[in-house]
């Protein structure tokens, strides 16, 4: 099970719509990062509206897909994280300090275009 | 009940009910009966113990027609304490007279089990009954206070307001932190101001509660501003070594509004003329 990568003119555009295994989820590391050196991107939006659960695993491979990313030169912002996933993430304490985040896709990109001007 | 001990308990229950009566006015404690009149008072006591002898008869230890009597009790407020002190007083009396009267039951164990077992039977059932209406008012005033309690209030676009009054416990913080993020989705709010102008006193529990809520709202895509920080509170803060540096705090709900309008690039105008 793979997770489609688009691309946008500079972005990487990622809407995770199926429950995350340990599996997918490091693929889809291998997958975020070798898009990024192939496309050249400056920036990658991964949505994660349809994802109901994070274990503190599929947390840790964010939070380094997301710091990986960034050695790369690409900002990350994560979008749409539910409630009750938040709630979880907290609750294990995991903080994803680091991470950008926004409320949908919309506000995901203009995060994104903030972060790279600035 | 054993028939026999019934029958005589029965032969017996002018006498008790008198010395009942007699000796239950002693418990009248000052403040929680002192508002009902005394001809009520006697009624109910009356009543009381003629129900209690009533169930005598019961061939079994279902006393269910206590129920609505109970209930009344119940409605009406008097004390538990007077209920159970009475009953105590009640079977005192009960195995005095009898054991006086009837000498051919004097030393019966089997008497005193029988009475021990009746009035415990109607004990528990009092218990249970006044438990349960205060489990049900305790209840009733949680769903009160839950529906009081985290309130979201979209102020203008993009930015909310969530006051708090009152202490909060590890319950409530749940509550508001589930409010403040489904909350946030509904809005779509991109400052959340959180106001604890209300809230007592602010100990290392409470402050944990308030970074955990507002690093959730960051998780699904909001930022949070503490507002209504007071002297006092500020001075715990700082004297518990809590570190609410993450996020930006100001002393009033005004001063957190123009910097949450500054951070959607926003601000209020004067208009012309």
């Amino acid at each position: 099970m793979r997770i489609p990568i688009l691309k946008l003119r500079d972005y990487l555009l990622i809407s995770v719509q199926v429950e995350l295994d340990d599996k997918t989820a490091l693929q889809f590391q291998e997958d975020v990062l070798s898009k990024i050196h192939e496309e050249g991107s400056r920036g990658v939006v991964i949505d994660l509206t349809s994802v109901e659960m994070i274990d503190s695993f599929i947390a840790k491979v964010l939070g380094d897909v997301v710091d990986m990313s960034n050695l790369m030169g690409a900002k990350v912002v994560l979008t749409g994280i539910q409630p009750p996933v938040a709630i979880t993430l907290i609750d294990m304490g995991i903080m994803l300090e680091d991470v950008p985040t926004a409320l949908d896709l919309e506000q995901g990109l203009d995060r994104l275009q903030l972060e790279l001007e600035g | 009940m054993n028939a026999n001990i019934s029958h005589i308990i029965f032969k017996h229950k002018e006498s008790i009910i008198d010395q009942w009566l007699e000796e239950i006015p002693k418990f009248r404690t000052e403040d929680s009966l002192q508002n009902i009149t005394d001809a009520m008072y006697e009624n109910t006591n009356r009543e009381f113990v003629d129900k209690l002898l009533s169930t005598v008869k019961n061939q079994t230890n279902d006393h269910a027609d206590l129920v609505p009597f109970t209930e009344r009790l119940i409605q009406l407020g008097w004390p538990l304490n007077y209920i159970t002190r009475g009953l105590q007083e009640f079977r005192k009396i009960t195995v005095a007279t009898l054991s006086k009267s009837e000498t051919d039951y004097n030393d019966s164990i089997e008497l005193l089990q029988e009475i021990e077992n009746w009035i415990d039977e109607i004990v528990n059932l009092l218990v249970n009954e006044y438990s349960g209406s205060w489990e049900n008012t305790v209840f009733l005033q949680k769903m009160a206070l839950k529906e009081l309690s985290a309130p979201l209030i979209p102020v203008v676009d993009k930015i909310s307001v969530m006051p708090l009054i009152g202490t909060i416990d590890t319950e409530r913080a749940k509550h508001i932190m589930e409010n403040l993020l489904t909350g946030v989705i509904e809005h779509r709010a991109e400052v959340v101001l959180i106001d604890i102008t209300g809230v007592p006193v602010v100990d290392t529990m409470v402050a944990h509660h308030i970074i955990q809520a507002s690093e959730a709202v960051r998780l699904v895509g909001a930022k949070c501003i503490l507002v209504g920080i007071r002297p006092e509170i500020a001075q715990t803060i700082v004297n518990l070594g809590i570190n609410l540096n993450k996020f930006p705090t100001k002393s009033t709900l005004k001063k957190g509004i123009e910097t949450a309008l500054e951070m959607t690039k926003r601000q209020i105008v004067e208009m012309e003329g």
